[in-house]
């Protein structure tokens, strides 16, 4: 590994079934949007499950481009590498996230005020009027599993590798199934005659997404301003970094640290003279961790 | 929000144990029953209506009611099913007709969905939400093509 390119030993298998399951999230996901597809015949609440699942397709998207990048090493255009191309990503799924949450608000406060009443038919199949509801109901059932196992699985491949974009992943595979039992809760509600009912479920969904993605969002412009790193879930600084501040100010008497990170990877800076011994990461952040200190510098006045 | 979630499920599941599914949005068939009257209005340049008027006129006869030809001129006639001042509309609609975010139209009566999307045939509109209706016609419409 260099100190600015590929991807460390340490968590190689770990990123490496982080793509695996990006993968399937693409072909899982293609497949549920194609049955939603064949079944959503007028209704406006199931074009907007199409859209946001197509929508959700993205986090998935950029991490395995950021990955791919992240392997790349520094060449004189870049001789940093290409480390932020993690933070990007975080701040594009971020997006997605905020854009699922939004455009399904505006669909349910739409459809709330204008009180559209929706209308789902009758489909003949093999010379069979069925009432169409229940075949979307069964594709939003199938809608929901896929996303219930991929974002189970993938929190703590995450924060293993600290990946805030397979975190944010995870996040949209529950924006995902939520909707999903919404969607079917409003199905049964429009079978019942109460027109409102898909709307108001969508409408709590949405504001539980955009709470998620507000909270994404902070955390990647923070990331993009060089502020000191923040934990997987929270804005708050992440337990690694507060415990290496700890660390070097023990090392090093009262003096200034400020941490960064780019992507997945800590830069630190120490307001000293380089000491004899440099501290190597093991010893500054423990055997586990030690693959997320990619830079340390000391700063002499 | 796992238990809210749950709860706005079976809630309706649980009703719909009692009932057939679907319902009208705004009890259009239940008003069919109680005033033993359906009202239809007939788009002008419809000189094929007998057919959709023949569909309409047995499903009213199942709910014990009659038809009744409502007199409004053309486009009227879409608001009024809008509104729910009437209960369904014989008519020439394309697949692509401009009204059917507005309204429910029904697949072609007595023929085949034609290959242009743009060209006019005999449908029934039916007012958004009335799902009972619109599946019940849309049997029937089903029925009348075999």
């Amino acid at each position: 590994m260099s100190l600015h390119g590929g991807i460390p030993d340490a968590i190689a298998a770990d990123v490496k079934r982080g793509e695996q399951l990006e993968w399937w999230t693409l072909g899982w996901m293609a497949s549920v949007v194609l049955v939603m597809w064949l079944v959503m015949g007028a209704s406006q609440a199931m074009k907007a499950a199409v859209i946001e699942d197509l929508l959700s397709l993205v986090p998935a998207f950029v991490f395995l481009i950021s990955v791919h990048w992240e392997r790349r090493r520094p060449n004189k255009r870049f001789p940093f590498g290409y480390r932020r191309a993690n933070s990007l990503a975080f701040l594009v799924a971020a997006t997605a996230l905020l854009s699922v949450g939004g455009f399904l608000a505006y669909e349910s406060v739409s459809t709330l005020v204008k009180q559209e009443h929706p209308s789902v038919g009758g489909i003949t199949l093999f010379g069979h009027t069925v009432w169409l509801g229940w075949l979307m109901i069964a594709a939003l059932a199938y809608s929901i599993v896929p996303p219930i196992i991929l974002g189970h699985m993938k929190q703590p491949v995450a924060e293993r590798i600290k990946d805030k974009v397979l975190h944010t992943d995870a996040l949209m595979q529950k924006a995902d199934w939520q909707t999903g039992l919404a969607g079917i809760a409003g199905i049964v509600g429009i079978g019942l005659g109460w027109w409102w009912a898909d709307a108001t479920a969508a409408l709590f969904i949405s504001l539980s997404i955009i709470r998620d993605a507000i909270g994404a969002l902070e955390q990647a412009v923070a990331e993009l301003l060089d502020g000191t790193p923040r934990a997987l879930d929270t804005n708050e600084l992440s337990d690694d970094a507060q415990r290496l501040i700890a660390t070097l100010k023990g090392r090093f008497g009262e003096v200034g640290v400020r941490l960064r990170e780019t992507g997945r990877y800590i830069a630190a800076e120490v307001d000293c003279p380089p000491p004899a011994k440099i501290p190597t990461a093991v010893e500054l952040m423990g055997d586990d961790r030690a693959w997320r200190l990619a830079s340390l510098s000391f700063r002499p006045e | 929000m796992m238990p809210r979630l749950l709860r706005l499920l079976l809630l309706p599941l649980a009703l719909s144990g009692c009932n057939a599914l679907p319902r009208d949005a705004s009890g259009t068939t239940e008003q069919i029953e109680r005033t033993g009257t359906m009202r239809v209005a007939v788009l002008p340049a419809t000189p094929d209506a007998a057919p959709a008027l023949a569909l309409l006129r047995s499903y009213a006869a199942r709910h014990k009611a009659r038809l009744t030809r409502i007199a409004v001129h053309g486009e009227h006639a879409l608001h009024w099913l809008e509104d729910g001042r009437i209960d369904a509309v014989v008519g020439h609609f394309a697949k692509a007709s401009p009204w059917m975010a507005d309204i429910s139209l029904s697949k072609p009566v007595a023929r085949a969905e034609p290959d242009d999307s743009r060209q006019p045939v005999l449908r029934i509109a039916r007012r958004n939400g009335e799902n009972a209706l619109i599946l019940a016609t849309d049997r029937a419409v089903a029925g009348s093509a075999k």
